[in-house]
């Protein structure tokens, strides 16, 4: 399972993060009033995740662990 | 078939037919802007399709013909008849080999060579274009001479220092990749990203939101809502590769290199833009100054005054075209031109001055429009293609549901009179209203599925107009109204051909030649009318000609030859009846036998068609002014609406298609006429017949005196009166065709079943009566 919740309450996003997680990752992040996303163990992002960062903007924790990611789009806005 | 291959049969029907209605309306009505933009996309998202499917030489010739509108949409070169005969003879071949691959799976072998001729055919318009070599450039936007849009410049602003670089280190030119994923794009299992990590030698990148966000909770993940930007030195055939199964939604964007020097970009077109526009005000100025007549003021106002203000929005002038609308109130409360002829001198005068772009610009972000046609977003339009044979289940069901909770209605009355129980039978019919509400609800939403636009008729014919009146030598537009009424499918259908036979007609004898009409004080260019409109649950369709009308002293002439009714018929016969011949068979007021109509089979075969989906045909004409045929039809043919009426002892259905109306007659108003009675209503006389007669029944005893019931039919312009005991009930009935040993039996419709289980017999009046 690419998306969990730490300890702490964080939202982490480990591997490799396909499609499906997109919908995953929605729920976390909307059950969560403040949420943080740690995104630094994710080495590969779908789209329809990173658009869900995008739409619901975390905080997020570190770099991306998706270096195109890292690169291209960093953190966004 | 795959799904694939039959989505894409269907869609380049719908985006041919588009395209031909769009360049008809290029040429008839001038060539603004958008109109251009809409033809643009709809043989852009055909070539995107043909690409998809792989078909290589219909994309050939498609793209040849997409030059050859960017062209006229940068004003490189006018739109001519020419032209316009070109691209429809493009799309004529794509239809072709659309229907070639509906039967095939595959072109035929010549589609290269035909590709290319039609493809040369089109090149040859471009200016200083040498036929050939051109065709094989793929893929390829030509924007060297177009704006540079303004998401470009913010892509290359935010990377500028790391692409100056790769500009200067390498040289080569850039393009700029805009990809709008469709929002249904993760469902087809694309990864928007992923395709643009492929891109080689990224410069940079932005990805963004089409529309705003909604809130977390309204999100849906699954429904793409991303732009994905990017800047690249990697070559254009390279990248149109990656992105080879979405170029409908992917711009590809040669940068030259000069581009990429000052910031902001500044539009190189503008002289173009601001030319454009300065003839388009220009063109309004006239239309206004022309004539002063009160009657049309609102109208030639209002127009004027949108097409410049839309013109200066285009050409990036907001503020002046804001300027235009404040002078249209001020006019309009006026009923005068004069604030708006100011308006427009201005902004020519402030247009000429060349008022720099920083003063009308307040902010880049504002204007972020490109120049360049957008490239095409299918219209979202939520609809689901269903197999016409599953919803023809899904009626016939309801149907039937109909008609068996009419028993409920029986079964009330059973129980009441065998068990005499009031509560019980009060019960049962109260459910038998629940039911028959909830049944009719159904049935009417199942019916509404099958329920489509005229217009799908409609759009075929401009086309057909155009090319017939060219034929003819005549000229002729097309109007349409009411394109959007709908009605059954299979109605819809039908009317191909009787509406194509009474155009041609209205063409053919109707519209005089260009000569004729002008000495008969008419424009040269005649108008023929499609209207369709809703009254009840009927529909009508029009067809109108501004013509010459139909003589009917040559009617009448013309019936003597063919001996279609006796002489003292014929000088009976009122000239409005007179005209009706024409839907005789073997009857053709043409003096020669054309290529189009006049073979005398036309309007006799609207009549049978019509009819047969139980519909009427009426004509009126006035000499010289023009011809109105009008056809009367039923929004839907599933269910019937009958009168089951009881003649001899018997029932038996009456279809209310046929019916006029009813009357009940004092005995003293019938008159003898020979061996038949008749009466008269309204100066026409009406001939009866029994019912119970007619049907070898024993007809009941009747004092004299009684009044009588009289059912009145009308059908193909005979008038008679079908004599009945009593009407018993009026219902709405699913019809089944007469079958096994009944089938032959003439006279009647069908059958129906009643509440009770009996078999009730629908009669055809028209053959009855005939």
């Amino acid at each position: 399972m690419s998306v969990r919740r730490d300890e702490g309450g964080t939202i982490v996003l480990a591997g490799s993060c396909p499609v499906e997680d997109a919908e995953r990752l929605l729920q976390m992040l909307q059950a969560t009033p403040t949420p943080k996303l740690d995104w630094t163990q994710c080495h590969h992002l779908h789209t329809a995740v990173l658009q869900v960062i995008l739409a619901a903007r975390p905080a997020l924790v570190g770099a991306c662990g998706d270096p195109w990611v890292r690169q291209w789009v960093g953190a966004p806005a | 078939m795959n799904a694939l291959h039959e989505q894409f049969i269907t869609e380049a029907r719908e985006l041919i037919e588009q395209a031909t209605g769009d360049l008809l309306a290029l040429e008839r009505e001038g060539s603004a802007p958008e109109r251009i933009d809409r033809v643009f996309r709809a043989f852009h998202t055909l070539k995107g399709s043909a690409g998809v499917v792989e078909l290589p030489a219909m994309g050939m010739a498609l793209h040849a013909a997409e030059d050859l509108l960017a062209a006229i949409h940068a004003r490189r070169l006018a739109i001519a008849p020419a032209i316009i005969d070109q691209a429809l003879a493009c799309l004529d071949q794509v239809s072709r080999w659309v229907d070639e691959f509906e039967s095939h799976a595959a072109l035929p072998p010549s589609a290269g060579e035909e590709a290319r001729a039609v493809a040369e055919r089109l090149r040859g318009f471009l200016p200083g274009q040498a036929t050939g070599p051109q065709a094989k450039a793929g893929q390829r936007h030509k924007t060297a001479d177009r704006t540079m849009p303004h998401w470009v410049s913010l892509l290359i602003d935010s990377q500028r220092a790391r692409i100056a670089r790769e500009a200067q280190e390498r040289a080569t030119a850039l393009c700029a990749i805009r990809y709008e994923p469709t929002a249904d794009c993760f469902f087809n299992g694309d990864d928007p990203l992923q395709s643009m990590r492929q891109v080689p030698d990224l410069l940079a990148f932005r990805i963004e939101a089409r529309e705003p966000w909604p809130a977390v909770d309204a999100l849906d993940p699954y429904a793409c809502n991303l732009r994905l930007l990017a800047i690249s030195a990697a070559h254009h055939g390279e990248i149109a590769k990656i992105f080879r199964l979405v170029p409908d939604q992917v711009r590809i964007l040669d940068l030259a290199l000069e581009d990429l020097g000052s910031s902001p970009v500044v539009r190189k077109d503008e002289g173009h833009a601001t030319e454009l526009v300065r003839s388009v005000i220009e063109e309004q100025r006239r239309v206004l100054r022309a004539s002063e007549h009160p009657e049309d003021f609102a109208g030639r106002f209002g127009a004027a005054a949108r097409v410049a203000a839309n013109a200066l929005r285009h050409g990036l002038r907001p503020e002046l075209a804001e300027r235009i609308e404040s002078a249209v109130s001020a006019g309009l409360s006026r009923q005068e031109s004069a604030p708006l002829l100011a308006a427009l001198d201005e902004t020519l005068a402030r247009l000429e001055g060349g008022v720099s772009r920083a003063d009308v610009m307040p902010d880049a972000s504002s204007t972020p429009r490109d120049a360049e046609p957008r490239i095409a977003e299918r219209p979202g339009a939520r609809s689901l293609r269903v197999d016409e044979a599953r919803i023809d289940a899904l009626v016939n069901l309801a149907g039937e549901l109909v008609v068996a909770k009419n028993t409920l209605a029986h079964l009330a009355n059973k129980v009441e009179r065998e068990l005499g129980s009031h509560d019980l039978g009060r019960a049962v019919r109260r459910e038998h209203q629940a039911i028959e509400r909830l049944a009719g609800e159904m049935h009417a939403a199942i019916l509404r599925l099958r329920m489509v636009p005229i217009g799908r008729v409609f759009r075929s014919f401009p086309r057909l107009v155009r090319d017939t009146a060219r034929e003819l030598d005549k000229e002729a537009v097309l109007a349409i109204h009411g394109e959007t009424t709908e009605a059954d499918k299979t109605i819809v259908d039908q009317l191909f051909e009787p509406l194509l036979h009474l155009v041609r007609n209205a063409l053919d004898h109707g519209v005089e030649t260009p000569e004729q009409r002008r000495a008969a004080g008419k424009l040269d260019i005649a108008t023929i009318t499609l209207q369709a409109a809703r009254t009840g649950d009927r529909f009508h369709v029009e067809v109108l000609d501004d013509g010459r009308g139909i003589d009917p002293a040559a009617v009448r002439r013309k019936a003597r030859d063919r001996r279609l009714l006796a002489d003292d018929e014929l000088a009976a016969l009122s000239d409005e009846h007179l005209i009706d011949l024409i839907f005789s068979a073997g009857f053709s007021t043409a003096a020669g036998v054309s290529d189009l109509s006049g073979r005398g089979v036309g309007m006799d075969v609207v009549r049978t068609t019509v009819e047969r989906m139980g519909g009427r045909v009426s004509l009126t004409s006035r000499l010289g002014s023009g011809t109105t045929v009008r056809l009367d039809l039923p929004m839907n043919i599933a269910v019937s609406r009958i009168m089951v009426a009881e003649a001899g002892g018997e029932l038996f259905g009456i279809s209310m298609d046929a019916v006029t109306e009813t009357v009940r007659l004092a005995a003293d108003r019938i008159v003898q006429v020979k061996n038949n009675e008749g009466f008269v209503l309204r100066d026409r006389v009406v001939p009866i017949c029994s019912l119970a007669e007619l049907m070898k029944l024993p007809r009941p005893a009747r004092a004299e005196g009684d009044a009588r019931l009289l059912v009145v039919a009308e059908t193909s312009g005979n008038i008679a009166a079908l004599e009945i005991d009593a009407i018993r009930d009026r219902l709405e009935v699913v019809l089944k065709p007469m079958q096994g040993l009944l089938a032959g039996a003439r006279g009647y419709l069908g059958t129906t079943l009643l509440g009770d289980g009996q078999v009730l017999l629908v009669l055809d009046l028209k053959e009855l009566l005939a």
